[in-house]
């Protein structure tokens, strides 16, 4: 190791530090909240900035297992504006709970810290750490309600099934690393593109090759290996729900870009096949068990599955030979982020009052009760169902495109994945329904989120907005993307 | 021509009213109304500026604006008008003032998100007009939507959640499939040409056409990607169900602009985009649409026979009408494409006239049974005599533009298929029956007991309700009477079309 390395993991060090101040803070005040939340964002405002400082940059730390580039400088954005937005959402949920917001901002820093190095890894055992690093604070996070059974019940599902999934991610990199020799995603790749050169895959890089996929597929959440998602994303308090609906499945597809992209993109002839299926199910079961739930938290749970679904379909343009397919990949990914997170927000809000349950009928003349929060909500229901000119559009239609481009079984694909936009029109325009055509139950009281709620809330309506008139992300998605041509 | 970007002040026009209304205060309806009713007017003023700085002679599309707006895959923010686009402008300005000044009296709840959404409403069907570049189409054609769906659930009738529920669904499916259509348009072009400059744009991709350069398997899937979204819109046989529905759920204003300008949308697309760019596709499939059209004018006619409630019969009325619409694009000649486009204006204006009349019996009686009604030109006789005039247009009397767009038709169909022209000839007198019918169930004998059980609140048309109607039916009767007025800006469009058309005929 040679001190620069220092300087090129800054936005790690900067986090990890982040996160003990925090506790310190904690410690010194105890039970304060103010203090905490004030040591976490201008925390993670040191570490945007680290990041800034760094775009354009490309090197490798660490004998080349960290790489900073374009790409690592995106996600490494996305993943703290993921961080800050939890936080400024979480307070007002938090607190008539009674719950602690030290200890929740502390440990989403750490979960996100793993995030970034996900993003950053070029090294394969670099990448399984990053991974643990991302999801074990997870999990913590899922039972953070440790008194509501619902959440603990969430907690272990999510624990179990990811330790499970991290396992047979694990013993499909240990056959990559049996039969290549290295760790290092480019050494890798260079074995795997001699291997494709001089004929058929061995029968162990098969097997490595498919658990390796059901690994990262159990990430994701992509059917059929989603269902510890309902069940987590509903028990789980609403803050953590929001967060892990993005948090965890940008991860996740930083991970199928350096791993599946970066190390075996050689063999993307023989995993195009079964991404497109597993796109094509996801998409599609995820939408119609949607469409059947009564409850939002949960109905936005397997839409979020549905979400994987037309990611997916942009990891399969990538591998039927268009690189834009990336690019879709991470435009997605920013603007689902910030919608995503916009719609639990305003969940949140609904629920501030402890024992107010996340069913449809509670959003029951919301745009009344709260016109700013019911618009608010509508809007990003409507970028979620991809109508123009928001956000969500955008992401649907570079999907598309990329899919359209790549030709033969993923044009169906992209017929399909529209087909099944229109569809979880139904459930999206429903909630709209409660919220304006229909009148409460009881009269029910104004809400009255804080300030700091309200900041994190204009923040992703803008940028919603923002993402949709002026796609212009999609030049950084795309400089992130060129990252990965090999 | 002149640096003023006409196009863009009547399309933005209101959306600065929209956002104007927003910041007012919820407690001064009136105020709203009327600064409602002011952007309307404004944008039909200027629209009236348009068709007379147009210049008929001229051939392509005039008032052109193009600014880049994505470049990366060459879309542009580029909108221009040809003869066609002029007169559903003029038709959709005109359309949504009355029916702004048509809601003064019925919607008296949430009339700020009202009017916000009836002017965001307008910006997207004008859009959709006025758009070259097909990107910019689409995103009109969505803009529409949403406040089409707010309208519905929002201030309809009872079952209006299931009936905008199925609005939505319906024509989210068609139009998502035309945006896979206009991606992979896009595409063959930018594998053509290898940039995206110019691929979404209209003009350049015509002429991408005319030389042939789409292939015929491409032609048919992308053709019917987007006569499926077309189709649905208009709607046609068998996808008109969601219209019974939409139309008589939503309130009177909405129904007048769904029948009134919506429809139009769906038949201005295939005039502009689907056959003259997938000419060889259009021809393939003509026979399938031209069987499709005649079904959807004698099913319509003879589902309106039976209609219990007079907003639904006017409903399948639309069916009937709009499938002589059909009919006259896919038979590819002058004059039935002539009478096409005639048909839309006439049948926006008698449609949008009857919704307005029947609007006002229900806001009377609450009703809209016609079993309930009768004797009505005793109690309303100037309601009653108006509503006559709007039946006879549109059962197609001689003198009254229900007519010429009609005549045209057949007149066209009948050099194409002599057959297609007598089947839909018999309409005719369907169309007489069910409207007629209609008309002296509810009009006249003695006056019902549930109508005389009302008492004073029967009471005639209002002054205001009057200035709705009276600029339809004096466009009914000028276009009746002197139909070159329109014809005359269709020349050189209709032999644009139809040149796009034949390049497959010849080839």
């Amino acid at each position: 190791m040679n001190w620069s390395d220092l300087g090129t993991v800054a936005p790690i060090i900067a986090a990890v530090l982040t996160a003990a101040a925090v506790l310190i803070v904690d410690f010194a005040a105890p039970g304060r909240r103010a203090p905490a939340i004030a040591t976490a964002l201008a925390g993670l405002a040191v570490v945007a900035l680290t990041i800034v400082s760094l775009s354009g940059h490309r090197e490798t730390a660490f004998g080349g297992s960290y790489s900073l580039d374009n790409l690592t400088t995106f996600l490494d954005l996305l993943f703290v504006a993921i961080a800050a937005l939890t936080i400024l959402f979480a307070h007002d949920y938090l607190e008539p709970r009674r719950l602690p917001i030290a200890e929740f901002a502390a440990i989403l820093i750490f979960a996100v810290t793993g995030g970034m190095l996900v993003a950053a890894s070029a090294d394969l055992l670099l990448l399984f750490v990053a991974l643990e690093l991302m999801v074990l604070p997870g999990y913590l996070l899922a039972g953070f309600a440790k008194h509501d059974p619902y959440s603990t019940e969430g907690a272990i599902k999510y624990f179990l099934l990811g330790s499970f999934s991290s396992a047979i991610l694990l013993f499909g990199l240990a056959y990559v690393w049996g039969i290549t020799g290295s760790t290092r995603v480019d050494v890798v790749a260079a074995a795997l593109a001699n291997v494709v050169a001089t004929g058929s895959i061995q029968p162990g890089l098969a097997m490595g090759l498919a658990f390796m996929t059901t690994g990262v597929a159990f990430k994701m959440a992509a059917v059929p290996f989603h269902y510890w998602t309902p069940d987590a994303y509903q028990g789980s308090p609403t803050p953590v729900t929001a967060y892990l609906s993005v948090g965890p499945k940008v991860g996740a597809f930083a991970i199928a870009l350096r791993l599946f992209v970066g190390a075996l993109g050689p063999l993307k002839a023989d995993w195009l096949p079964v991404v497109i299926v597993l796109a094509a199910l996801t998409m599609t079961l995820g939408n119609l068990v949607a469409i059947t739930q009564d409850n939002v938290k949960r109905m936005l749970a397997y839409s979020s599955i549905a979400h994987t679904g037309y990611i997916l379909v942009g990891l399969a343009a990538y591998a039927g030979g268009q690189h834009s397919g990336i690019t879709a990949i991470l435009f997605y990914g920013a603007a689902y982020t910030f919608m995503n997170m916009g719609a639990f927000a305003v969940v949140t809000a609904v629920q501030r009052r402890p024992g107010v349950s996340s069913q449809i009928s509670t959003f029951a003349g919301l745009g009344r009760r709260d016109p700013w929060l019911g618009a608010l909500l509508a809007l990003f229901l409507l970028s979620l169902t991809g109508i123009p000119p928001l956000a969500g559009f955008w992401a649907k239609a570079y999907v598309i495109v990329a899919a359209i481009q790549a030709g033969g079984w993923l044009t169906a694909l992209a017929v399909l994945a529209m087909l099944n936009a229109a569809a979880a029109a139904f459930y999206y325009l429903r909630v709209v329904v409660y919220m304006y055509m229909r009148e409460p139950a009881e009269a029910a009281a104004p809400l009255s989120p804080g300030l700091l709620f309200r900041v994190g809330l204009a923040v992703t309506g803008i940028v919603t907005v923002i993402f949709g008139l002026f796609p212009a992300i999609q030049e950084m998605a795309s400089r992130a993307a060129d990252v990965l041509r090999g | 021509m002149s640096g003023l970007p006409i196009l863009s002040l009547i399309t933005f026009t209101p959306l600065l009213g929209a956002l104007l209304i927003a910041v007012l205060p919820s407690s001064q309806p009136n105020l709203i109304r009327r600064a409602a009713l002011g952007t309307a007017l404004v944008a039909w003023v200027l629209s009236l500026i348009l068709l007379v700085a147009f210049t008929s002679k001229q051939a392509g599309f005039q008032f052109k604006e193009a600014v880049d707006w994505i470049p990366s895959f060459g879309i542009q923010y580029k909108v221009g008008v040809d003869g066609i686009s002029l007169l559903m402008v003029l038709l959709t300005t005109t359309l949504t003032w009355i029916s702004i000044l048509a809601s003064f009296g019925p919607i008296k709840d949430r009339v700020k998100e009202y009017m916000v959404s009836f002017l965001v409403l307008e910006v997207g069907m004008i859009g959709v007009f006025v758009a070259l570049d097909l990107f910019l189409f689409y995103i009109f054609w969505e803009v529409v939507l949403v406040p089409m769906y707010l309208i519905i659930g929002i201030w309809g009738g009872a079952n209006r959640i299931y009936a905008t529920m199925k609005f939505v669904l319906y024509t989210l499916v068609g139009s998502l499939l035309m945006l896979v259509a206009i991606m992979a348009t896009a595409f063959a072009f930018q594998a053509a040409h290898g940039s995206w400059a110019g691929a979404f744009d209209f003009e350049q991709l015509q002429r991408f056409a005319a030389s042939g350069s789409f292939g015929n398997n491409f032609q048919l899937l992308a053709f019917l990607a987007l006569f499926l979204a077309f189709a649905i819109k208009v709607p046609m046989f068998p996808f008109h169900t969601w219209l019974p529905d939409a139309h008589t759920e939503a309130p009177t204003a909405g129904s007048v602009i769904l029948a009134g300008v919506l429809l139009k949308l769906g038949a201005y697309g295939l005039i502009r985009f689907a056959v003259p760019l997938f000419p060889y596709a259009a021809h393939t499939f003509a026979w399938p649409i031209i069987v499709l059209s005649v079904i959807a004018i004698v099913y319509g006619a003879i589902v309106s026979i039976v209609q219990p409630d007079l907003k639904r019969l006017i409903a399948y009325s639309s069916v009937s009408h709009m499938g002589f619409v059909t009919l006259g694009i896919f038979v590819f000649t002058a004059p039935a494409l002539q009478g096409a486009i005639l048909q839309m204006i006439n049948h926006g204006l008698i449609t949008g006239g009857l919704f307005l009349l029947v609007g006002m019996v229900y806001e009377r009686t609450h009703d809209r049974s016609i079993a309930k009604m009768g004797g009505l030109a005793a109690v309303m006789p100037l309601w009653s005599t108006v509503f006559g005039f709007f039946i006879l247009a549109s059962a197609g009397l001689p003198g009254l533009s229900g007519f010429v767009g009609e005549f045209l038709v057949f007149v066209g169909s009948f050099t194409y298929a002599p057959a297609i022209a007598a089947a839909s000839i018999i309409v005719m007198v369907l169309a007489a029956t069910y409207l007629l019918w209609m008309f002296q169930r509810v009009a006249f004998g003695p006056v019902s007991d549930f109508l005389s059980g009302l008492g004073d609140r029967l009471t005639d048309m209002s002054r205001v309700e009057f200035m709705t109607l009276a600029p339809l039916a004096a466009l009914i009767v000028v276009l009746g009477l002197f139909p070159s007025l329109v014809l005359d800006l269709l020349n050189g469009p209709v032999q644009t079309f139809l040149a796009a058309a034949g390049v497959a005929v010849g080839g």
